[in-house]
């Protein structure tokens, strides 16, 4: 720097000397003192510019200091605040989907769909309080998924309220994002979707054991509810044990396991019957209770008493290797009325599976979403990570629905699916995957004259996230 | 299935409420200072955490924040949570007081001494061999004198200075506020880079070789030598400077807030006492106290000095006229520029 700075000052003084000289056509050379005092005066104007340009410098970083960030990357866009106390953040997600039943009868209609469209928004305020804000502009109904806020009080205690996902199924609480298949495994079937109620919920240990329990208006299996049929309500609780979470990334292995669960009572009405309708893989409704459109609406079976789930599950990813696995029963008290005749009965459906998933590519698996070791980059010859993925589930409805056909109709409902399926992910980055899965589900019942036909059910997604 | 849901949520609530017990807890201070104080709060928060221990057993950490005295106000009226604030002077305190509230108008009287526990004054620090041959505030102002000196704006420190300068002025024969505007005037053209602080300005001055004269706290000035060696600084001390009261305070309002008014009023407290008093010494502060005083008396030179209230009128006055917007420093800098 000095080296420099003599050197700038010599030809500013060489200019400044040799100028007038020559303009004046003055051949007196200069003094050497008066050279030096000239050295010296311009020496000192150099420093003092480099100085009020390092105050300059000083004076906008201090400023930068005071003034909200504005960020934007692969997790989103967000303003925050000076003091990081106070955050805005703009999230979202859309899933392109197309969807093919292959060898199929009517009605199953091939179809391209918007899955979802998902703006997310989030805030922090002084520090402690979050909210989010999640709604889904994706078919034909605007549908408010996620409006909830939070006081984090510290690790160990966070509370929560508004509507939210009740801690129960273990892919349901996966993001939509994240899990491995295009759409999440049988026991979604049996867990509920969102719900509107308060939560505790809290990581001990530094996240070796994390717990929420809650209370709900309750929604039935399936459900994203709004409204609440009666005035009992459903207690949701989840104990989830994560003994390497300490260590981090450092952990060879990820591992979880825990139990999830709830409890409580729906009292429906015929009109209101506070049931579900299960699915396929395919989305294809295969079992729904018997109702009736004819008013009184003699006939149709509606919630009317205790409604429990239980759910074990956990995971575990070494590697590039991931396995899922979960099982849920639900088990809910039904009636139905017949003239002046109501019968009662407690249906218990249960579903399992059993997912696993390999990174061709080499990423580490894990609970979330990965990002390649080399992102899509065809100027380089990069092109992402490639990830195989495969799932057996089995989802078993109550027999004692079928019997006597008094509670579901064995013509139109199955007592039974299973289901294999395979697939391919392609993630380009972080933000980008494309999916394809195949997916082969065998029925029990489903007709009147015997086994519904299996379901061949080839889908695709484009899934951009922010 | 019943027992496994009771169990499941005994097992969470149990989880939820527990709390850790928790021993005495340590104590955390914030206090907010002027720039060129850096070392002479290291040395007393390494002192009262030793002495609050051994009184109360309870771990005591003071954080320091430094910048220049009016800047430091002006965050704290912003929000900065000082626990305590020690500044270059009592006129950026009584704005904390006035402007947010955090401390009652009559903190002067709360410590001995106008809560002033040390003081400083303003002497020149030049290079070795004086080649300016700078001697008193007169020859701050001939032309091809480089003088650095802080905004005053910003810093305490800078407003001492002027006020010196100005003082100086005042009491050449024929002196008025006229002719102490035009010295005061002619003394800024001379001033090239106007840092933020007093701290700022020793760099400029010592480690970026700008100027011929440093306007400087003589804590500042000593601590320059004895850092650097006296073959590279001298001292000037001019005919006449002026009694600089550093003030402190606990900011009450905050620390009764954060629950830390005891220990920070006992950290001021700390400053009055003989072991606070040598440390400000040592840090070549002029002590309070008379007795270690006496005994640092040699480390600093004799300067007749006047103070802010018999020729300004007192702070807030002086404030007003020369460094409020549009005050007389303003109109001289800026017709200057």
């Amino acid at each position: 720097m000095r080296l420099v700075r003599l050197n700038g000052a010599f030809l500013l003084l060489t200019v400044a000397v040799t100028a007038p000289a020559l303009a004046q056509q003055d051949t007196t050379p200069p003094s050497p003192a008066a050279l030096e005092q000239r050295l010296e005066e311009l020496d000192q104007r150099i420093r003092v510019l480099d100085r009020k340009r390092e105050l300059a410098a000083d004076s906008a970083a201090a400023a930068a200091k005071t003034r909200a960030s504005v960020t934007a990357g692969s997790g989103g866009f967000s303003f925050t605040s000076a003091d990081k106390n106070f955050q805005i953040r703009f999230k979202g997600y859309v899933q392109f989907d197309g969807r093919f039943f292959h060898d199929d009868q009517a009605p199953l209609v091939d179809n391209f769909l918007i899955r979802r469209a998902r703006p997310v928004f989030e805030a922090t305020l002084y520090k402690y309080i979050d909210f989010r804000v999640m709604p889904d502009f994706a078919g034909t109904a605007f549908t408010l998924f996620d409006a909830f806020g939070e006081v984090k009080v510290r690790p160990e205690l966070n509370l929560r309220a508004g509507k939210f996902k009740p801690p129960v199924g273990l892919e349901r609480l996966q993001s939509a994002t994240d899990y491995r298949f295009i759409e999440r495994g049988l026991p979604t079937n049996l867990a509920p979707n969102r719900d509107i109620g308060a939560q505790v919920a809290g990581d001990l240990g530094l996240g070796v054991l994390s717990y929420a329990v809650g209370i709900f208006n309750g929604v039935p299996d399936l459900g994203n509810g709004d409204a609440e049929l009666s005035d009992r309500k459903d207690v949701a609780g989840r104990i989830f044990f994560v003994p390497f979470a300490k260590q981090g990334a450092q952990a060879a292995w990820e591992i979880g396991i825990g139990i999830a669960g709830s409890t409580g009572r729906e009292e429906g009405l015929p009109a209101t019957p506070g049931l579900a309708g299960y699915r396929s893989p395919g989305q294809v409704t295969v079992f729904k209770y018997r109702s009736s459109s004819t008013t009184p609406l003699t006939g149709t079976v509606y919630a009317n008493g205790p409604r429990r789930r239980i759910a074990p599950q956990g995971y575990i990813n070494y590697g590039p290797l991931s396995l899922l696995g979960e099982y849920t029963i639900s088990r809910q008290v039904v009636s139905r009325d017949t003239g002046a005749t109501r019968t009662s009965i407690t249906l218990e459906h249960e579903a399992w599976q059993a997912v696993g998933s390999f990174y061709l590519t080499g990423e580490r698996a894990s609970f979330k979403s990965i990002t390649p070791k080399k992102n899509f980059d065809p100027a380089n010859h990069t092109w992402g990570a490639l990830e195989v993925v495969a799932r057996y589930g089995q989802l078993d409805f109550d027999d004692a629905a079928f019997t006597g056909n008094r509670y579901a109709d064995s013509a139109a409902s199955v007592t039974k699916e299973k289901s294999l399926g395979l697939g391919l992910t392609w993630h380009l980055d972080k933000n980008i995957k494309i999916s394809f899965n195949y997916d082969k589900t065998s029925f029990d019942g489903g007709t009147a004259t015997g086994d519904r036909r299996d379901e061949k059910f080839i889908s695709t997604r484009f899934q951009t996230a922010f | 299935m019943r027992s496994l849901f009771t169990l499941g949520t005994a097992l969470l609530l149990g989880g939820a409420f527990a709390a850790p017990l928790e021993a005495q807890k340590p104590v955390t201070l914030l206090n907010v200072s002027y720039d060129p104080t850096r070392e002479l709060y290291k040395s007393i928060n390494a002192a009262f955490a030793t002495y609050w221990k051994g009184m109360t057993g309870v771990v005591v950490t003071v954080n320091q924040s430094h910048g220049g005295s009016g800047k430091q106000a002006r965050s704290v009226i912003d929000g900065l949570g000082a626990d305590v604030v020690t500044l270059a002077l009592a006129y950026d305190i009584d704005e904390i007081s006035a402007r947010a509230g955090l401390l009652s108008a009559d903190w002067q009287k709360l410590l001995p001494n106008n809560s002033a526990p040390y003081t400083s004054t303003i002497v020149f620090l030049v290079r070795k061999g004086n080649p300016k041959k700078i001697k008193d505030w007169n020859d701050l102002i001939r032309p091809g004198v480089a003088v650095i000196s802080p905004n005053p704006k910003t810093s305490g420190g800078a407003r001492w200075n002027y006020l010196a300068a100005w003082a100086y002025a005042l009491r050449q024969p024929g002196g008025n506020d006229a002719s102490a505007k035009e010295f005061v005037s002619k003394l800024y053209k001379n001033v090239p880079v106007l840092d933020a602080g007093a701290r700022g300005s020793t760099t400029t001055f010592v480690e970026r070789g700008i100027g011929d004269v440093l306007l400087a706290w003589e804590n500042e000035a000593i601590l320059s030598i004895k850092e650097l060696g006296p073959d590279k600084f001298e001292i000037v001390a001019p005919s006449i400077s002026i009694l600089a009261e550093a003030s402190v305070a606990v900011v009450a309002k905050v620390a009764k807030k954060h629950g830390t008014y005891d220990v920070a009023k006992a950290y001021l407290e700390y400053l009055y006492t003989d072991a606070g008093q040598e440390i400000a010494a040592q840090n070549y502060y002029r002590p309070r106290n008379a007795a270690i005083a006496a005994m640092y008396a040699a480390q600093f030179p004799r300067i007749p000095m006047i103070t802010v209230d018999e020729v300004f009128g007192g702070w807030r006055k002086a404030q007003a006229t020369h460094f409020a917007d549009g005050g007389t420093f303003d109109q001289i800098y800026l017709a200057g520029r």
